[in-house]
């Protein structure tokens, strides 16, 4: 047979095969069919064995299922794979906050979010540990970055205006707050929150 | 309903030609795709050309429909396809490596294309190219399985290069005394050969379906033509000798060209142009030479399609014309100074022009010509008129004097326009310019045939383009009607964020289709089962 076409290109290093399996394990774990989740995943796995993606998803799972351990075993097979898998490194601090590890849970966020500053689940997890731990700086920065790439998540917004206000930047608080409400005329967080910072703002006036 | 179809007149009797060497492991995967089909009058030629013996596997078959031609030397696959057609039957011919398969559709499929009037005397489909990984016990795992070729018939492109896999074809077997059998000099793009040879006879009807598949090891090929393509000059020699070569006369689909070389003497750059005409020529040809007594014996070359034309020690360029003129036999004529460049189509620019124009009277100067290498080409009729009308003047004049229009080509006349656009929406996608590459689809699918594919590949463009809107209702139209595991995995991504369910179900599909036809048809055969 004589090949007319010179398709290397298609050739890719990830297969349907792998992308079709990792795809059902992600949608199988999102509507919470564990079991076939799983499935998905180790096949996934035997057909594409480098690829730290369905270790990503047999720890979702794991975590889901609250065997911790499980969990970091999978998250850091994946880790060894691809040592730039942010979706790995969430998923460890995952694992530390569940343990109450606050400290190791904050830094493994923080890695995930070098790596990615698009990676939701580190985000809110960051703030969440954040918390806990009463120190927003980096925190802010990231959801800084992350509106600039989803400029209109509505709740990453508000988590930032709330920030703000918190840090006493009521300007950029009402600014944002703002952008919310031109999005979301109704949202009501949005314009308890903005009632709050116009009345600091008029504290801050008053008193000059 | 296709079953019902094919069953309500006889089935006509079809000849499946299936040669082997060295691939025990995969012949009986080969084979049971044929033994399987829904259409059942078929004769199986298996031909084994040398190597492992195979009787074994033939025989737990103990299906009378398997003629088995066990040779012990190998003599290459255009051998044993001849050896099996001299023995075949069929009012049909369709063929299958020993490493692909057909789907259960595939024959009945073709044979409907063939019987339903289109006068077409070859039909084909489209084919999976199925990317897979060898396991040390020889084993195939399927990874990717791309429908990267599913091209309308283009009569110039075939002349030019191969475009239809054998195994996605069939043709009828009477064709076969016009267009003469597989050539058994050739040891790669023997394929190709003989459709190229069948386009000078009939239209092919191209069956916008998929209906089986070729394997691609991923790695080192064991494929015959990955071989010899690592052996350009062999290639070379082959290509070269496919592209020259003219079956027997009539051709009722194809115009001859013949070339006239003008020429003061016979020089090396002759000798050159000649060589430059063979390299650079893909439309059939002869090239006619003018030459006188005393240059006779004097061209030292074996180049294909050069026929000499003895003419008179004075003769002007003009009698030189009219002595070429009176021996070939082309219907488009080609004068060509010895001097002109010759590039890659040099001369099939303005031929594409010609044969497609509906005015008559009509010249086309050649791309590259001058005022001094001045090169036409027009209608033998049309030349045969100026001359004898109007010997006496230069060839220009006379053919002005005959009321024929000289011009030049237009950019919307040239060939491979479509294969143009293809190339520029394939740059802008490696550029990353998504956005070009979905609109440059757009247009290829508004103004060219075979739709459908280029459709297909449009949707990942909008999708990467970030057009998700525009990518979700294009592949859902595409999956309707010829779904693939691409655009299955394409329209699951898009649909993922709002309706996990279906895309479950969509990706669902698209794992079948990657077992397929294991999962269904093969696996559920307990003779299949027993030989893997």
């Amino acid at each position: 047979m004589d090949i007319t076409q010179n398709n290397t290109d298609q050739q890719k290093n990830t297969t349907q095969r792998y992308e079709v399996l990792q795809e059902l394990g992600d949608c199988n774990t999102s509507v919470g069919n564990y079991e076939e989740a799983q499935r998905c995943y180790e096949k996934a796995a035997s057909v594409s064995p480098d690829e730290p993606g369905p270790y990503v998803g047999l720890g979702v799972i794991a975590l889901q299922k609250n065997l911790l351990d499980d969990a970091r075993i999978a998250f850091r097979v994946a880790c060894r794979l691809d040592p730039d898998c942010s979706k790995a490194y969430a998923g460890l601090a995952m694992v530390a906050q569940q343990n109450g590890d606050h400290r190791s849970a904050f830094d493994m966020y923080l890695k995930s979010l070098e790596l990615d500053t698009d990676n939701l689940t580190a985000l809110l997890g960051l703030f969440q540990t954040s918390c806990r731990m009463g120190s927003f700086v980096q925190v802010t920065y990231y959801l800084e970055a992350y509106l600039d790439i989803h400029p209109g998540d509505i709740s990453v917004m508000f988590t930032l205006a709330a920030l703000y206000m918190k840090d006493n930047r009521f300007e950029q608080s009402k600014k944002i707050l703002l952008d919310i409400l031109a999005l979301v005329p109704s949202n009501k967080d949005a314009i308890n929150l903005l009632e709050e910072v116009e009345h600091k703002l008029a504290q801050r006036e008053s008193t000059g | 309903m296709m079953e019902k179809d094919h069953k309500k007149k006889a089935e006509p009797l079809v000849s499946v030609l299936l040669p082997t060497y060295n691939r025990r492991s995969v012949l009986p995967t080969a084979l049971s795709s044929v033994v399987r089909q829904n259409y059942s009058n078929l004769e199986i030629f298996v031909i084994r050309d040398g190597g492992e013996d195979v009787s074994d596997i033939i025989n737990s078959f103990n299906d009378p429909r398997i003629a088995f031609i066990d040779r012990s030397e190998n003599r290459g696959k255009a051998f044993s396809l001849n050896q099996a057609l001299l023995q075949a039957n069929g009012k049909y011919i369709a063929y299958l490596d020993d490493d692909d398969l057909y789907y259960p559709h595939h024959i009945g499929t073709l044979v409907n294309a063939l019987e339903d009037g289109s006068n077409c005397q070859v039909a084909y489909s489209d084919l999976h190219r199925t990317y897979c990984r060898i396991g040390p016990d020889g084993e195939r795992e399927v990874l990717s399985k791309i429908l990267d070729i599913s091209r309308d018939f283009d009569r110039f492109f075939t002349l030019c290069f191969n475009h239809t896999l054998h195994v996605s074809l069939m043709h009828t077997r009477e064709i076969l005394e016009k267009t003469g059998t597989f050539n058994e000099k050739l040891n790669i793009l023997i394929d190709w050969d003989l459709t190229r040879r069948l386009s000078f006879f009939t239209d092919f009807h191209h069956v916008h379906e998929i209906t089986g598949e070729f394997y691609h090891p991923v790695g080192d090929s064991d494929r015959i033509s990955a071989r010899y393509h690592k052996e350009q000059d062999e290639y070379v020699k082959n290509f070269l000798a496919i592209r020259t070569t003219r079956p027997p006369k009539p051709w009722p689909k194809i115009k001859d060209m013949s070339i006239i070389l003008t020429m003061d003497g016979l020089n090396e750059q002759v000798q050159d142009t000649l060589v430059s005409i063979w390299r650079h020529t893909f439309y059939p040809y002869q090239v006619y030479l003018p030459l006188r007594q005393s240059e006779f014996g004097k061209l030292d070359m074996e180049i294909p399609n050069v026929v000499t034309v003895p003419v008179e020690s004075r003769a002007s360029k003009e009698q030189s014309i009219d002595a070429a003129l009176t021996e070939c036999d082309g219907d488009v004529i080609a004068i060509v100074p010895a001097a002109f460049p010759i590039r890659n189509l040099w001369v099939e620019d303005s031929l594409y022009a010609l044969v497609n124009s509906s005015v008559s009277k009509e010249a086309f100067e050649l791309e590259d010509s001058t005022y001094k290498l001045w090169a036409v080409i027009l209608n033998r009729e049309d030349l045969d008129y100026a001359r004898k009308n109007f010997p006496h003047l230069p060839l220009c004049q006379s053919l002005k004097a005959a009321g024929i229009i000289i011009r030049r080509v237009l950019a919307e006349e040239i060939p491979f326009q479509y294969d143009q656009l293809l190339e520029q929406a394939r740059a802008a996608e490696k550029d990353g310019n998504w956005l070009k590459a979905a609109q440059t689809f757009g247009y290829i699918a508004e103004h060219y045939q075979n739709k459908l594919w280029i459709r297909t590949q449009a949707v990942r463009a909008f999708f990467k383009a970030g057009l998700h809107t525009q990518a979700a209702q294009l592949v859902h139209q595409v999956n309707q009607q010829r779904p693939t595991v691409d655009t299955l995995l394409l329209e699951a991504r898009l649909n993922r964020r709002k309706d996990c369910k279906s895309a479950i179900e969509i990706l669902e599909k698209a794992e079948q289709m990657l077992e397929f036809p294991f999962n269904q048809v093969l696996q559920n055969d307990p003779v299949f089962k027993e030989k893997i």
